[in-house]
């Protein structure tokens, strides 16, 4: 019988195929032909091998138990010892896989125990060609098998006994059943995977049979690295609250390996205060904790060190004074000066009348109050931090006439002068000690609207910094209770920018009551909750939430109707920004609401909360409500236009897709979403103009609709803002040519040309920062809040709320790197600058950047732009260098005397 | 008595002693000692708030080495201009237009009429014609045409509105007057639509009109036919004619409004042009001879007006398909022309004084020092100089406008032409015959700046393009150039 039975199996083989259709027979015919001489030519190895298997196969249904295990023996050798190449099946599998039926029914016919488990690990492995999918059939055996190295069976077989493994958990989590015996083979099989670089595909495991804090005990030095970065890029896109769990599990391998600042970078996207003052409880490095300090500033949060916190005294003065940001204004103009760009700019160095063709601006004789006003702006924008410019802070020459600055302010208008004076705050940003100065004498203006601006000046100067001194609360507190209405807005809008993201609990009393007062202007109380909201921006405040809900309650009809009172819902919005569902007890109280605002409010609560999550299914809703066809006078649509933009503005992918639907909603939208959709597009790609994106939005400048234009004129601006982006400055310059004769587009046009050099290009207003792993609460609050004012363009910044403008000031940064020695003084090093390549689950150390180019330290850095060290003299204190990086010398260094 | 370090600017003043007993005044005047900032300026944070001058240190719990906050200046308050400026949105809504763009309105084509209206954008360029207008008002006199006054008077106004709109005007009433005095601007084709039209012959038949009614005020019986149009645009000829077959030679002297730039095969600039145009030859009865020979005619200008016409005679009527077919050729031309080439003997002479100061003052102007040698008298003449040249265009108005007949009789030096003219209006055409195509006219404005009146749509255009408009395709080009004097005050 033995002898015959493995001609019998392939001849076997051979039939089990259908019958060929009659016409096809011949064809068929020659194939087999074919087959059979494949078989035959067979090299006398192979031919050999093929033989000797089919000899065990025989003999392991041998009823000698004994030359059963012999087979099985040297079975398992045959296929141990076969090199698993990816390209082709192993020799040893490809000559037993027409065995593996004839295997599988002996196995259940087997009685001995241990030679059972031995086939069924031989069975277990053939599986891995042969079972039909769904089947699980390695896992199976796999499991009947014996207890032993997996690994020895070789890589392929473990990634698929990991992936059936996945599967079959699922299974059994539906069915209830015990996992224990799974979870006995992920143990195997994870050590194996971050043994042979494949930490990621131990980390999928892991997250498939919900065990990840198995992979802490596994991962060592020399890949941590590897497996954080992807832990933390995969993060956005695991639906919460599991994503905090994969940012956890990150945090605490960075922590086992003393990387406090990575471990920093992942507390802070986790929002998890404990974790920030623990790591600093941890971290023994003066000179680390000093890089902490930094990137805590960055990210704009205000920590207070508690005596466990730091050494001393002493040094929790000096990373106090690092976390309060105040040495920000020192490193930006240290980049200025190396960059050479410390001259001041005026509006007409910016719009460079001199390139346009033909019809430029005719020289007129009269002055335009709106096209100083936008002067002003684009002064201060460009001179932004800069502490001189070339209007506004003129030293004062001649005592009699006054100082020539005061002339330029009263070359505006009524609130323009507002504007104008608070611009000197945007022209001394962070600039505390050299700014309050600048401002002080217009705070004894005769003109409330000087006082105004000023207020708003105090406020913009110590946006993002904090004085142990507090001085912005001391002189804007008292204000916030005058008579006059636009001297209220200036002061609480200055508190506002002030302390945005701190919580302060005397800026809350301050001005909470005005709120919901009711013999306040709608406008006051918009501004007031604006403000609060920026103060307590994504702290889900109980108390804050309440005020507002409050007036929006108990405002009558037509107070809600007006353009500001929609900053009442955005205040409250801003509460819960990116705090998910958090929001949904204050969203069933928005359900209440009088019909005209309950909407709007709905929607705008929606898109701060799921801000920069990323969640589809928040985008699909939104896509939905813009489907609609609204009867007149809903408002809501575009809140939900700009949602879809916030939330999918999370991770690349989402973001290109969003684009995508924004296009479509231009297509069939209404006219209501059409002068959304260029704004949505704009906080897409802040600071990033990408050549899709400017494309259509040129194309939306020339609508017909203006206010469509007006938007995508603005968002020009925003897409490129602090980039000097020639491409976007030859447009804006055809567009101020082409509505020379508009001056309520020229007007946008200019603001959005004053973005384009904001900062003479050294600043950005992207939310986002540190490789784009993190995302600043308060600079998303400011910008949502601008583009909130730029909703109702005619109302807000075409009308007496142009300083709403100002809230991108809580968004700017400059894009800078400067590398600092321990001693906190700027040191100059090479650095390679080039584009970031993604390197997330590559094995190795692939290049992280291409097409590079090396400069020395500071530099500027583009969005997308990643910079790492040339030389190796000093190392890093933080993987990701943007901004303050602290060097330490390489003990390791040695001179190349060769290189030199 | 508790020191404190007071933080002022990026000054800090350590161990300042507060006394306790003292209200917080005292020590705002301390520190005004060091500071030089009025107490009343200060603003010193203190827990949270500002410290008050009458606050109670108790209360205030200033500790040991406490570090305070001053804030404030000594600058002085910014005070409002007494006068702010004036913004163009608080004007009233008729000035807003010209005050924000610098230029007056355009005129609705009618059907078309860009021929009249191109014509009557150059002509309302001249500002002393604008003037002369202005304060037309003379009654219909006996035994003229009364079509002339009501033409006049409708030029008048038309010119008042365009001062004025903000939007094109619809020169209706113009046109309507125009096509009863001149018939041959109401020619219509088979289907009863207004035909195109020459703008020569329209400017021809305006200017015509203008120079008879617009007379300046007679001041005495002599004068009292002293035209604005001629002094302004007129060109006093001196031709010599000689026949070609004996020696024998006349001339005479006549006024033209333009000079004619004849295109030929050789021509390829506006000067070459006039030369040609200035000569001719032209069949003529001997009387030596007594037949009929051929007289070679050449002219010079004897007289300059402050407004050079010169007409590109570029079309010429072709028998074959009877319409007024179009030279193409390209024929550049300057924005400054001197015409000194082209002037008889006397008036050269007569030329070179203000020629020579001219020079002067532009060389003054560009900062040659050479002049400055030349003692006081020299610098205070070239002072004299550069005022007056920067005021020309005011002078001008005066002596032209205002003034047109008393020229001889005031005693103040009286701006001279110099023979060098700037370009300030182009009329140009498009198309391949008089009669069809379109009209445009490009108008420098006293801003300087250059505008298309493409009918009712003013662009703004860039000088160096109005250069571009000299013919060689079929773009706009030049048919008629209107040149401004430059001139010069004698010494």
């Amino acid at each position: 019988m033995a002898p015959e039975h493995p001609k019998e199996s392939h001849e076997m083989d051979h039939d089990a195929k259908p019958p060929p259709p009659s016409s096809k027979s011949v064809v068929k015919d020659a194939k087999k032909k074919k087959d059979e001489k494949k078989d035959e030519d067979l090299s006398e190895e192979d031919q050999a091998l093929k033989q000797q298997l089919e000899l065990y196969v025989e003999r392991v249904q041998d009823v000698d138990p004994a030359i059963q295990k012999v087979a099985l023996e040297a079975m398992r050798e045959e296929i141990r010892t076969a090199t698993s190449s990816m390209t082709s099946v192993p020799k040893p599998l490809k000559f037993l896989r027409p065995h593996y039926g004839a295997l599988k029914s002996y196995y259940e016919k087997m009685v001995n125990a241990e030679l059972k488990r031995y086939l069924a690990d031989v069975i277990s492995v053939l599986a891995l060609t042969m079972s039909e999918d769904g089947d699980r059939e390695s896992l199976r055996f796999r499991l009947q098998g014996s207890v032993g190295d997996i690994g020895s069976w070789g890589h392929e077989y473990v990634r698929n006994l990991a992936g059936e493994i996945g599967n079959e958990f699922q299974q059994r989590q539906i069915e209830e059943q015990p996992v224990d015996d799974l979870m006995d083979l992920v143990k195997q099989i994870v050590p194996f995977h971050v043994k042979h670089n494949a930490e990621p595909e131990a980390v999928d495991l892991l997250m498939e049979v919900e065990s990840l804090d198995l992979l802490i005990e596994h991962i060592d030095k020399g890949n941590y690295k590897r497996t954080c970065s992807y832990l933390t890029s995969f993060a956005s896109y695991v639906p919460e609250p599991d994503d905090t769990l994969v940012l956890d599990i990150a945090y605490q391998l960075y922590c086992k390996f003393e990387k406090y600042p990575d471990a920093l970078r992942v507390a802070l996207r986790m929002d998890n205060t404990q974790y920030v003052k623990s790591i600093f409880a941890a971290c023994k490095d003066l000179s680390e904790k000093q890089q902490l300090c930094y990137i805590l500033a960055r990210q704009g949060i205000s920590l207070d060190l508690d005596e466990e916190l730091a050494d001393s005294n002493e040094q929790r003065d000096i990373l106090q004074e690092l976390i309060s940001n105040s040495k920000l204004s020192e490193g930006y103009l240290t980049l200025a000066r190396d960059l050479d760009v410390m001259e001041p700019k005026t509006p007409d160095d910016i719009y460079k009348a001199h390139l346009i063709d033909g019809r430029a601006s005719a020289g007129a004789s009269v002055d335009s109050a709106r096209q100083n006003l936008a002067a002003t702006f684009v002064n201060a924008f460009v001179n932004a931090g800069f502490g001189q410019d070339k209007l506004m802070t003129v030293p004062s020459t001649d005592s009699l006439t006054g100082s020539s600055s005061g002339s330029w302010l009263f070359k505006n208008k009524e609130h323009g002068k507002a504007s104008a004076a608070a611009s000197l705050g945007l022209i001394a940003l962070w600039d505390v000690d050299g700014g309050l100065p600048l401002v002080d004498k217009y705070l004894y203006s005769n003109d409330n609207h000087v006082i105004a601006g000023a207020l708003l000046a105090v406020g913009i100067v110590n946006c993002g910094v904090h004085n142990e001194c507090d001085p912005a609360y001391a002189l804007l507190s008292e204000s916030v209770n005058k008579e006059d209405p636009t001297t209220r807005i200036g002061a609480i809008m200055g508190l506002g920018l002030a302390y945005a993201g701190s919580q302060r609990e005397e800026v809350r009393s301050n001005i909470h009551t005005l709120v919901h007062d009711f013999k306040v202007g709608i406008e006051v109380a918009g501004f007031a909750a604006l403000s609060l909201g920026l103060v307590y921006v994504g702290s889900c405040n109980e108390d804050v939430a309440q005020s507002i809900i409050l007036a929006l309650m108990d405002r009558s009809e037509a107070e809600l109707g007006e353009p500001l009172a929609h900053f009442l819902c955005l205040g409250l919005g801003l509460l819960y920004l990116g705090k998910q569902d958090a929001v949904d007890a204050t969203m069933e109280v928005a359900k209440t609401l009088h019909e005209k605002i309950s909407k709007f409010c709905q929607v705008t609560l929606d898109s701060c909360a799921y801000a920069g999550t990323g969640n589809v299914l928040k985008v699909q809703a939104f896509l939905s409500l813009c489907g609609d066809h609204l009867e007149k006078g809903d408002s809501h649509q575009a809140p939900a236009v700009l949602g879809i933009a916030l939330v999918a503005m999370a991770e690349e992918l989402g973001l290109d897709m969003a684009i995508r639907s924004l296009e479509h909603l231009l297509q069939y939208g209404e006219q209501n979403i059409h002068r959304a959709v260029p704004l949505a597009l704009g906080i897409l790609s802040v600071s990033n103009p990408k050549i899709s994106v400017m494309d259509t939005l040129s194309r939306l400048s020339h609508d017909t609709d203006s206010e469509v234009a007006m938007a995508a004129t603005v968002s020009l601006g925003i897409i490129g803002a602090g980039t000097n982006n020639a491409r976007i400055a030859g447009m804006l310059r055809n567009l101020s040519s082409y509505y020379y004769k508009d001056p309520s587009l020229l007007f946008c046009v200019r603001i959005a040309q004053g973005l384009v050099h904001m900062g003479k290009g050294l600043l950005t207003l992207n939310p986002y920062h540190s490789d784009r792993f993190m995302l600043s609460n308060v600079a998303l609050a400011g910008l949502i809040s601008f583009l909130h004012g730029s909703l109702d363009m005619k109302s807000i910044i075409l009308g007496k709320y142009h300083y709403v403008l100002y809230f991108l000031v809580l968004a700017m940064q400059p894009r800078m790197l400067i590398t600092l020695d321990e001693n906190l003084k700027p040191l100059s090093v090479p650095v390679r600058v080039g584009q970031a390549v993604d390197v997330v689950g590559q094995a190795g150390r692939p290049k992280t950047i291409t097409g590079f180019q090396t400069h020395t330290t500071p530099v500027l850095l583009a969005t997308g732009d990643r910079a790492e060290l040339a030389t190796e003299k000093y190392i890093p204190l933080s993987s990701v260098l943007e901004g303050f990086v602290i060097l330490k010398l390489n003990p390791d260094y040695q001179q190349d005397h060769l290189g030199s | 008595m508790p020191t404190v370090s007071v933080k002022w600017q990026k000054q800090v003043f350590t161990g300042v002693e507060i006394d306790t007993e003292q209200v917080p005044y005292v020590f705002k005047c301390q520190l005004y000692d060091l500071t030089g900032v009025p107490p009343e300026r200060q603003k010193i944070t203190v827990k949270g708030g500002l410290l008050k001058d009458d606050g109670d240190w108790e209360n205030l719990g200033v500790k040991e080495g406490q570090r305070l906050m001053l804030m404030g200046t000594a600058d002085e308050i910014p005070k409002a201009p007494e006068k702010g400026p004036v913004f163009i949105e608080d004007l009233p809504e008729d000035e807003q237009g010209t005050a924000a763009l610098g230029h007056t309105a355009g005129l609705v084509n009618l059907g078309n009429t860009c021929y009249m209206n191109s014509t009557v954008q150059c002509l309302h360029s001249v500002p002393e014609l604008r003037l002369a207008l202005k304060e037309y008002s003379a009654a219909v006199g006996t035994g003229i045409d009364p079509l002339l006054h009501t033409l006049t008077a409708a030029t008048r106004d038309l010119f008042g509105e365009l001062d004025k709109s903000l939007r094109p005007v619809a020169p209706i009433h113009f046109l309507t007057v125009l096509r009863k005095k001149y018939p041959q601007f109401a020619q219509q084709t088979n289907h009863g639509l207004y035909m195109q039209q020459d703008a020569e012959e329209c400017w021809t038949q305006l200017l015509y009109v203008l120079s008879q009614r617009l007379q300046s005020v007679p001041q005495d019986e002599e004068e009292a036919t002293n035209p604005v149009v001629k002094h302004l645009f007129g060109i006093e000829l001196k031709s010599f004619i000689k026949c070609a077959e004996s020696a024998e030679e006349s001339s005479e002297s006549e006024t033209v409004y333009t000079l004619k730039c004849h295109i030929s095969s050789e021509v390829n600039h506006l000067h070459e042009g006039l030369k040609q145009g200035l000569k001719s030859e032209l069949e003529k009865t001997s009387p030596i001879l007594g037949r009929s020979t051929l007289h070679v005619k050449e002219s010079h200008i004897n007289k300059l007006p402050p407004y050079l016409t010169v007409q590109f005679v570029r079309f010429f009527w072709k028998r074959e398909s009877n319409q007024k077919a179009k030279i193409l050729r390209k024929v550049g031309y300057p924005l400054v022309l001197d015409v000194f080439d082209f002037c008889t003997e006397e008036l050269r002479d007569k030329l070179k004084g203000p020629r020579k100061v001219y020079q002067e003052t532009e060389d003054a102007k560009v900062g040659l020092k050479k002049k400055e040698k030349e003692g006081a008298e020299g610098v205070k003449a070239l002072q004299n100089l550069g005022t007056s040249t920067s005021d020309e265009n005011v002078e001008m108005v005066d002596d032209a406008g205002q003034h047109p007949s008393s020229s001889e009789k005031v005693c103040a030096p009286e701006p001279e032409v110099t023979g060098i003219y700037d370009l300030v209006a182009v009329l140009t055409h498009k198309g391949r015959s008089a009669d069809s195509g379109h009209y445009v006219a490009w108008v420098k404005q006293d801003s300087g700046k250059w505008i298309e009146f493409d009918d009712e749509q003013p662009i703004l255009q860039k000088e160096e393009d109005i250069t571009k408009l000299s013919g060689g395709g079929d773009w706009h080009m030049a048919y008629i150039c209107l040149y401004k004097a430059r001139v010069a005050l004698p010494h």
